[in-house]
């Protein structure tokens, strides 16, 4: 009984909180409406294109699309991390209080992560719609949502450490997002690129949690062998990832 | 009976920048906060201020010693003490897209107050900073003084019992200085324990209950304004301009302070008519005051708090 009361009292001092900041952070980034809605310009754009060049390609490019949307958030999380800290300097706010560095990070994903939901889901819904997506599909690719937004915010608000200039996490920000969002196959299909770079792809999160979407979608074979390795290789990451950001904010919280 | 808020033993921080020589930011800092005390670390720019607060406030790691809030270990268990002390970080900015209301609001849901609490104190925060009637507009478009303003609200509206304000006032116009100030004081009249940096000098003689003058990362002075300006031997000063050309002279009166082209003469009242009279036969003008905190300043320091140098 004392042990379990101990367990539970450590949960709280170290998660409360959390869902406070994510309210502030949602509160802070829903003033930024423009900011969210031109968050999918980009998938727009590339459906546009298949739709008017390549219409049978366009269940990938739709899957896809909403996979990288939930991958860009994690540009948002950088950014905002970043934000706060080099030019409001709001974290010592935060970090000098019982907040802990954990709650904070995670509620600043959490915060951007809905914020920047609401083209996801328009994307989503369109997706369900003109794939189209069952019941089963769907759950698939709301489970890979969660995986894809869990790696991306970790590496996002660990990435944002390492700057001292909003000026120069832009540049690496958009290379970073770009080389492992869109260059692989997230909008085409993955038979498309090379045979020999296909098991990178697999394991690379954007690129494979898309396949797997794909696959239960019913537009893409997959071998046994490729789905574990893509589903296999999307937790790990995640779960490092998600792990490293925590020890990652507990270090990063005074500075040596 | 009150015990001590913050203890810090022989503080030492030295930054290794890449590809520069390192920095002995503090050398060995020793003082002692009593609780419910209001005390400045009053100092010129990059003298080790805003360096000791942040590492009392657990922001920052020392190179060595040791710093206790409330009897914990804040170098060791960093996590014991955050529950304790709130921070207004230097140049710290409110979130642009949040009202004053919003900011002070959510941090302290944040910090775990309930709903009730956190909008009562939010509301008594901002009526004690003036900020009232800007309370739901957003920041940004805010000036520079009622963010910080907004900032000051923000910590103030924890009543943690131990809150560093780093320049707490910095850009901010005379009056608003004299709310954050009486602000300030309510808190220590409810128990909390403040310590600010500044280098502002009526700001830690009017405010402060304890002056430390730190100068190069060393504490060089303790005490409060009135002993500081009682050092200096005399109650009066005359400051001469150009009194450098007679500096020999000058020195008979008292013990002089060099300020640019200025030398200041601290001396008793008894002796100001001769003084005066020595300043006319040079031709060099002479104003009167009272010893103020500058003075001391400035003897301890050996140069004025806005040199830059």
């Amino acid at each position: 009984m004392n042990r379990e009361a101990t367990l539970v009292d450590r949960f709280r001092s170290r998660w409360s909180g959390a869902g406070a900041f994510a309210a502030t952070e949602l509160r802070v980034q829903m003033h930024e409406g423009l900011a969210i809605a031109v968050s999918v310009t980009v998938q727009v754009i590339f459906l546009v294109f298949v739709s008017v060049l390549a219409r049978s390609y366009l269940p990938y490019t739709l899957v896809g699309a909403v996979l990288y949307s939930a991958f860009q958030t994690g540009q948002r999380v950088q950014n905002e991390a970043a934000f706060i800290r080099i030019d409001h300097k709001l974290h010592e706010l935060y970090h000098a209080s019982p907040l802990t560095p954990e709650a904070y990070f995670l509620g600043l994903a959490t915060g951007v992560g809905i914020a920047y939901m609401l083209p996801i889901v328009v994307l989503f819904v369109a997706a369900v719609v003109i794939v189209p997506l069952g019941v089963s599909a769907t759950l698939v690719l709301a489970g890979l949502l969660g995986l894809t937004w869990v790696f991306v915010s970790s590496i996002g608000y660990t990435f944002s450490t390492l700057f001292h200039d909003m000026r120069v996490i832009w540049p690496y920000a958009t290379l970073f997002y770009n080389l492992f969002g869109v260059l692989p196959p997230v909008f085409y299909p993955l038979w498309l690129f090379p045979a020999y770079l296909q098991p990178l792809a697999l394991v690379l999160p954007s690129s494979g949690a898309t396949a797997l979407a794909e696959r239960a979608a019913g537009i893409l074979s997959l071998s046994a062998g490729q789905v574990e390795l893509a589903l296999a290789s999307l937790v790990t990451l995640s779960a490092a990832a998600f792990l490293f950001a925590l020890y990652w904010a507990r270090r990063q919280v005074r500075e040596g | 009976m009150s015990g001590d808020a913050l203890v810090a033993a022989d503080v030492r921080k030295v930054y290794r920048p890449r590809n520069a020589s390192p920095v002995e930011a503090l050398s060995g800092v020793s003082l002692s906060i009593a609780e419910g005390q209001r005390v400045a670390l009053l100092g010129r720019n990059g003298a080790g201020k805003t360096t000791f607060l942040r590492i009392a406030s657990t922001l920052l790691a020392p190179t060595s010693g040791r710093v206790e809030v409330f009897g914990k270990d804040a170098i060791a268990s960093p996590e014991s003490v955050r529950p304790f002390i709130a921070v207004v970080p230097q140049e710290g900015k409110p979130f642009f897209h949040l009202t004053p209301r919003e900011q002070a609001y959510t941090y302290l849901r944040a910090r775990g107050f309930s709903r009730g609490t956190a909008k009562d104190r939010t509301e008594s925060a901002l009526a004690q900073m003036g900020l009232t009637e800007v309370a739901d507009r957003l920041s940004i478009t805010l000036s520079g003084g009622q963010r910080q303003r907004v900032m000051v609200a923000t910590v103030i509206a924890t009543e943690a019992p131990l809150l560093f304000l780093d320049e707490p006032t910095i850009g901010m116009d005379p009056f608003a200085r004299r709310e954050v100030w009486e602000s300030l004081r309510n808190l220590t009249r409810k128990g909390s324990t403040l310590l600010l940096t500044t280098h502002y000098l009526d700001e830690a003689e009017t405010l402060s209950q304890r002056v430390y003058i730190i100068d190069r990362g060393k504490l060089l002075a303790a005490g409060t304004a009135e002993e500081l300006k009682q050092s200096m031997g005399g109650t009066l000063r005359v400051s001469v301009t150009g009194g450098r050309a007679i500096l020999p002279e000058l020195g008979t009166f008292g013990p002089t302070v060099q300020d640019g082209e200025s030398v200041h003469v601290v001396t008793d009242p008894s002796r100001v008519q001769e003084l005066l009279a020595l300043a006319m036969r040079a031709k060099l003008p002479a104003t009167v005051g009272p010893v103020s905190l500058e003075e001391a300043f400035l003897r301890v320091v050996g140069r004025s708090i806005d040199d830059e140098s």
